[in-house]
């Protein structure tokens, strides 16, 4: 009993802190698509029973319906389960290219932000080259590099956001070290890693957070042009690019296209409205 | 102060020069650190049909049997002499190559880029005219909207729409003026997000400012208010935003010209990726970085002198050139 009170007493106690939060609706909605394609990727075995991988040839080329959401492809393959199957080499993806943007242009923007002098020196000019290089272009020569599969497309996305990071680190990182509370640290005998652990790196992260969680939504639109030109996993693999990129050919039966591409959109346009209402609440 | 802005464009020249330089070295490290082997992957391909004398005279006038410090060196000066080198794949001079494709690439990345700048022009002045409770919310989501979107995806959905159901123009025919057109749009429109953005941005921040606030007192309409007061100095910092797109036009071009059928430097780029045509790669990417250096350069050499609040203050670090993708740029704006 008292644990059935007890968390019916937190449960309801979360509820007003959810509430006190006062999330716009959009926010929830974003939330809610966002939640949905990590369950995707997580179990799509709970989400459709059909294959993703072995149509029924008598089937193809169907349009949208009850028991097709998203129609069929060519070799009679349900769309909508080849959607949900290709979600979690998306999600993956794009959470390594974060991964990697956030570790390497982290480190970058924290060393060149708090050492100064002449690491700062060095480390601008490594961001301003990766600056210089057009991202998508600089993506493309490290996948040519690395050779063609989803992975790599995923670490090319990650170091072409690496400069990005940086620049975000470094300069959150300058404006922290400035600030009072943290020279009254100093002064009260606080050495450089407990202030860099202690106050630099939390206050920074806020805006590294905003930052990573737009970029994982950018990341999935720059692997899934990766994976639109060729640079992917060939099929029967189903990144939501690959799948865009396979429905081209079938521009008749434009469902082919329009669905993968509604749920690319709607994913990275929820991702980026939480990105945007992370930085607004400050 | 002409002194100051004298010496503040020679320190942005050196700059300029100096990440040109390491640009090329970088790229030159990043290709050849290669886990593929050139040789093997393009010159034996049976299907470019080489004989194994063939294969050595190519290999030693690309200097592929020296050390890789001396291939960056004679590459290295070579390039600073304009001279980009042989495809690997064609054996044509690489200078050829990308003026073949050249022409194609800048009428689609100039008409992508009068898209966007219109495109931006139309939603961020367009909240201006609109009420806050009808239509200016909607605008505003747009920009976010635009970002969501892959750029291949706007070019299919065109194609489907313009080309295959209203006939409008011929998918075989790519270089048309329609067809163009339609890809400059596809080009254009996610590019659009991101100065509108930035319109938007500074025109919050120009309205919220005094002197709005004065000429509001004074009876001033919206419409008037924009015109007069807010149009001029929330529109040039734009300047410098234009001018970091650049790299996103080019990328773009990429894909836009795939989707298209454009020949065009994307789709020499996808040919010499797929091809793992090497100086072909290396030739882009050091032009790319040149392009965008040299137009950053000019955006931030020539804007000070268009902005009158904008004094030079500091070194060249404290200058408005980095302005954050995330953020507009801040203007060091003189009170007083």
């Amino acid at each position: 009993m008292s644990v059935a009170t007890l968390s019916a007493a937190s449960s309801a106690a979360a509820a007003g802190r959810l509430a006190g939060l006062r999330l716009p609706a959009t926010v929830v909605l974003s939330f809610a698509i966002v939640a949905l394609v990590i369950a995707w990727s997580l179990a799509p075995g709970l989400f459709t029973s059909q294959d993703p991988v072995n149509g029924v040839p008598a089937h193809k080329l169907l349009g949208p319906s009850v028991t097709h959401w998203f129609g069929t492809d060519h070799l009679g393959r349900d769309l909508y389960t080849r959607v949900v199957y290709g979600a979690a080499s998306s999600v993956t993806s794009a959470l390594i290219a974060v991964v990697i943007g956030v570790i390497v242009g982290g480190l970058i923007g924290l060393l060149a932000g708090f050492l100064g002098g002449w690491v700062d020196i060095v480390l601008a000019r490594l961001v301003d080259i990766l600056l210089a290089i057009p991202r998508f272009l600089l993506a493309v020569i490290v996948v040519t590099a690395l050779g063609f599969d989803t992975t790599n497309t995923a670490i090319a996305t990650g170091v072409s956001a690496v400069a990005v990071f940086a620049r975000v680190m470094r300069a959150e990182v300058i404006k922290t070290r400035q600030a009072t509370f943290v020279e009254a640290s100093f002064l009260q005998g606080g050495s450089r890693w407990y202030i860099l652990l202690h106050h630099v790196l939390p206050n920074a992260s806020r805006s590294v957070l905003a930052l990573a969680v737009l970029q994982f939504g950018l990341s999935i639109l720059v692997i899934a042009s990766l994976a639109f030109l060729g640079y992917g996993d060939p099929p029967p693999a189903s990144d939501w690019g690959l799948l865009i990129a396979t429905g081209k050919d079938y521009l008749k039966w434009p469902w082919l296209v329009y669905a993968p591409a509604f749920v690319t959109i709607a994913a990275v346009l929820s991702v980026n409205r939480i990105s945007r209402w992370l930085r607004k609440t400050d | 102060m002409r002194q100051r802005y004298l010496t503040y464009a020679a320190k942005r020249l050196a700059q300029a020069v100096i990440v040109i330089l390491l640009t090329y070295v970088f790229t030159f490290v990043v290709i050849s650190i290669l886990p593929g082997d050139p040789i093997t992957n393009v010159l034996r391909d049976p299907q470019n049909g080489f004989t194994e004398d063939q294969i050595k005279a190519i290999v030693a006038a690309q200097g592929l049997d020296q050390p890789i410090p001396v291939q960056l060196w004679t590459s290295l000066s070579h390039f600073l002499a304009g001279d980009l080198g042989l495809s690997m794949r064609s054996t044509r001079p690489v200078t050829t190559l990308i003026a073949e494709v050249l022409p194609s690439t800048l009428v689609l990345a100039s008409s992508g880029l009068a898209v966007a700048l219109l495109l931006a022009a139309v939603i961020a002045y367009g909240t201006q005219f609109l009420s806050k409770r009808f239509g200016q919310g909607l605008l505003r989501a747009f920009p976010s909207l635009f970002l969501s979107v892959p750029n291949f995806v706007i070019g299919l959905v065109l194609i489907h729409t313009f080309g295959f159901q209203l006939g409008l123009f011929r998918v075989i025919e790519p270089e048309s003026a329609w067809a163009t057109f339609f890809a400059a749009i596809a080009l254009g429109i996610p590019i659009s997000a991101q100065i509108a953005e930035v319109l938007i941005a500074n025109l919050d921040t120009e309205s919220r400012q005094e002197y709005a606030a004065v000429a509001r007192s004074r009876g001033l309409g919206q419409a008037r208010l924009f015109a007069k007061h807010l149009l001029k100095p929330s529109s040039l910092p734009v300047v410098t935003v234009i001018a970091l797109t650049i790299g996103e036009l080019l990328g773009g071009s990429l894909i836009t010209e795939t989707v298209f059928g454009r020949m065009g430097i994307g789709s020499l780029v996808q040919r010499s990726a797929a091809a793992q045509d090497l100086p072909v790669l290396q030739a882009v990417v050091s032009l790319a970085a040149v392009v965008f250096v040299l137009v950053n350069l000019i955006a931030d050499l020539v804007y000070p002198l268009l902005d009158p609040r904008l004094r030079l203050v500091g070194d060249a670090k404290q200058q408005p050139n980095t302005a954050d993708e995330s953020s507009a740029p801040t203007l060091q704006a003189v009170t007083g």
